[in-house]
């Protein structure tokens, strides 16, 4: 500005107008140039953007596929569990119903043999009816000859009344006795069948239980929206509780780094140093580390977990011997745990007594060490936690296995999602580049608005040429006569 | 990854930092050097330099280093090191050896005879060349003096000292008679020995307040 001041208004006019005729020269071009690098923009950001949604969407494909064949995984083992319980149940008691049946036909046998026994046995007239009978028939004037008669008929009907009670005791007393008999076959036939009752309501609440199962299985065969839903949410709160865990068992394995690093410095010596660590930490860290895969090896031998597949296939002998390889180990390292964890106590009083005498404190201390108070406690609480936590951290495997398998998919999709917005903001570039092309257009438009104007002012004032139409076309052919001849008149 | 090739990656590793723990054995241990004055009146100040002396032996780890010298007449020279130890890597031992060495300095500190001169130079002189030889990463040399010095006739310590990578102290410079008359003469001390370190390419550090052990450090 200063410049055009000094040296004239002229000379700025002069200069743009330069500057305007030569961007009015090169219009043509530059708006090739300008449109080819802003459509060449747009094109790549549309490709970038193409092939992101593209990733996305296999990711997602496959997301859905790992977390279907997860889900697939988690029902046949469920199922595979319920079936093995209710093969185990048919074995173990519905094998044994020939002989319950063998049981309960012989108890109701026995009831029955006992229930007839004692049915009441009608007692058998007596016979001093028919003399009545025919001695009322008999026409005896003789009154004391009948009052003998019917005094000893009397004494004969005491006597038979005498003798049918005894034996209607008798008789009752065996139903009783018999009737006793039937009541433990009475009560052990209605165990069985109660049982048996039992028995047969948990196979139909078990069947019940494999049927939600089968469904659920079912669901995830086919890959239906709401299985994926329901593993979806499953995946994520199997994420959070096995972080929760695998968080838990973090601080426990420091607490155990902490109880043995100490003494592996007596050991292997703490003044070597890899790459900063003290060489006796990482003595330990390995310790904690063998541990933990022992575990691991522990749990896949038993099938527990199913993080090496090759564990889980092999035959029963080779895994037995892992598993007792393992077992072993895991012993050996939590009884070394807890002989460090002693060693611990010893160096940890050396040195606190070291410490002690050094700042002329020594008496003090060893009033407190003669007590033995503070000493045992805490040397035999270190002791069982060097022993108990290396068995404690076995189980991190099952842990680690949910956290490995919900946070493949639960991450997967966070990737896809977070691909496919990148996707949606490369676009929005593409768009942005596009109509920045053409604003860049239009400026450069502006700027040589007065030549363009001029331009077009020199174009309406010249003739306008024939429109390519069908008068055009047909002028053509009259000039030429092409249709008729071929050749021009 | 599958967890099996995790586990091959993790041993691989362990087995080349493994193979390369040897070079950085001393990378991370310590040095100390300490000269104590036995000149004059100084001699009554060695029961506090007792007390520096086992705060450092309290804090020291295996494999660091640590020497307590006299500050005689002529102090350059290995007899002055009352008593030196380079701790071991096991915790047992260097327990052991941290006793027998504050057993030895408390010998010396109530049997110590106080020397006609006072050759700092000598004994700072000596200082280098141990910690040199005793490989540390961080070499500190502590100076428990008033830092006057007052060489016998025939000696000279006009040297210059190669002091890079050293960390030198000064602990309790106390003020002298003539000191409190003219505080110019104690500052012009101090400005001195400072200056020799700085030129030699050390670090200087005065403290006076041993009250504040974690400076000593």
């Amino acid at each position: 500005m200063q410049y055009f001041t000094q040296t004239g208004w002229p000379a700025f006019f002069l200069l743009f107008t330069l500057i305007m005729l030569a961007l009015y020269l090169a219009r043509e071009p530059a708006h090739k140039a300008i449109k080819g690098i802003f459509d060449g923009l747009y094109r790549a950001f549309r490709l970038i953007a193409i092939s992101l949604n593209r990733s996305s969407i296999h990711m997602r494909e496959r997301n859905r596929e790992v977390l279907l064949n997860i889900g697939r995984e988690h029902g046949e083992r469920e199922l595979h569990k319920e079936f093995h319980e209710i093969t185990q149940f048919v074995q173990r008691d519905l094998g044994g119903y020939p002989q319950l049946q063998q049981d309960i036909r012989e108890h109701i046998s026995h009831i029955q043999t006992d229930y007839e026994a004692s049915q009441i046995v009608p007692i058998a007239l007596p016979e001093w009816t028919e003399a009545v009978d025919s001695l009322a028939k008999l026409k005896m004037n003789n009154h004391t000859a009948n009052s003998r008669v019917l005094e000893q008929i009397h004494e004969t009907a005491q006597l038979q009344h005498k003798d049918n009670i005894k034996v209607f005791r008798e008789t009752n007393a065996k139903r009783h006795t018999l009737l006793q008999k039937i009541l433990p076959h009475w009560r052990k036939l209605s165990f069985s069948i109660d049982d048996t009752g039992e028995r047969l309501t948990d196979i139909l609440t078990r069947s019940q239980k494999i049927d939600t199962h089968m469904a659920r299985f079912e669901e995830i065969h086919q890959g239906s929206d709401k299985a994926l839903r329901f593993l979806r949410m499953s995946a994520l709160t199997q994420l959070l509780i096995s972080t929760l865990v695998i968080t838990i068992a973090i601080g426990g394995a420091f607490f155990n780094f902490h109880l043995i690093a100490l003494p592996m410095s007596e050991m292997v010596g703490s003044a070597q140093r890899i790459g900063g660590a003290k060489v006796s930490d990482l003595a330990a860290l390995v310790i904690i580390c063998m541990e933990i895969s022992a575990g691991i090896f522990l749990l896949e031998s038993l099938r527990i977990t199913k993080l090496f597949p090759l564990i889980s296939a092999m035959d029963d002998k080779t895994r037995r011997i892992i598993m007792v390889t393992a077992s072993i180990v895991l012993i050996t390292l939590a009884c070394t745990e807890s002989a460090l964890a002693f060693m611990r106590d010893q160096i940890a009083s050396d040195l606190a007594l070291l410490r002690s005498s050094l700042s002329g404190q020594v008496m003090e201390y060893s009033t407190v060490e003669q007590g033995g108070i503070n000493h045992w406690i805490p040397l035999a609480a270190n002791m069982v936690l060097g022993f108990i936590l290396p068995l404690a951290l076995t189980m991190i495997a099952i842990p680690l296995e949910y956290l490995l398998q919900s946070g493949r998919t639960v991450f997967g999709n966070l990737f896809a999602n977070l691909i496919s917005l990148c996707a949606t903001l490369i676009r929005l570039c593409a768009n942005f580049a596009r109509q920045s092309g053409k604003v860049l257009l239009s400026i450069y438009d502006l700027i040589i608005a007065g030549p363009l104007f001029i331009e077009s002012i020199v174009k309406h004032s010249w003739p306008k040429p024939i429109k390519n139409t069908q008068e055009k076309w047909e002028t053509h052919l009259d000039e030429y006569d092409i249709s008729k001849t071929g050749v021009k008149k | 990854m599958k967890p099996l090739n995790c586990i091959y990656l993790l041993l691989i590793n362990i087995i080349l930092l493994a193979s390369c723990s040897t070079d950085n054995t001393r990378g991370h241990t310590r040095g100390y050097y300490l000269l104590l004055d036995t000149s004059g009146t100084y001699t009554e100040e060695l029961n506090k330099a007792k007390q520096v002396i086992n705060y450092i032996l309290a804090t020291l780890e295996p494999g660091d280093s640590f020497a307590v010298a006299r500050i005689d007449s002529a102090s350059f020279s290995e007899k002055d090191i009352i008593t030196k130890v380079v701790l071991d890597a096991r915790p047992s031992v260097s327990v052991a050896q941290k006793r027998a060495f504050a057993s030895t300095i408390n010998a010396f500190v109530s049997s110590v005879k106080s020397s006609p001169h006072t050759d700092i130079s000598g004994g700072l002189l000596q200082g280098i060349e141990f910690l040199n030889e005793a490989k540390v990463n961080h070499r500190n040399i502590l100076i428990y003096s008033d830092l006057q010095e007052d060489l016998p006739k025939g000696y000279i310590r006009d040297v210059n000292m190669k002091l890079d990578g050293f960390t030198v102290k000064a602990l309790n410079v106390t003020k002298l008679r003539a000191d409190n008359q003219n505080p110019r003469s104690y500052m012009e001390r101090v400005a001195s020995w400072q200056s020799k370190i700085i030129t030699g390419g050390g670090n200087w550090e005065l403290i006076n307040d041993l009250e504040k052990p974690d400076a000593l450090l």
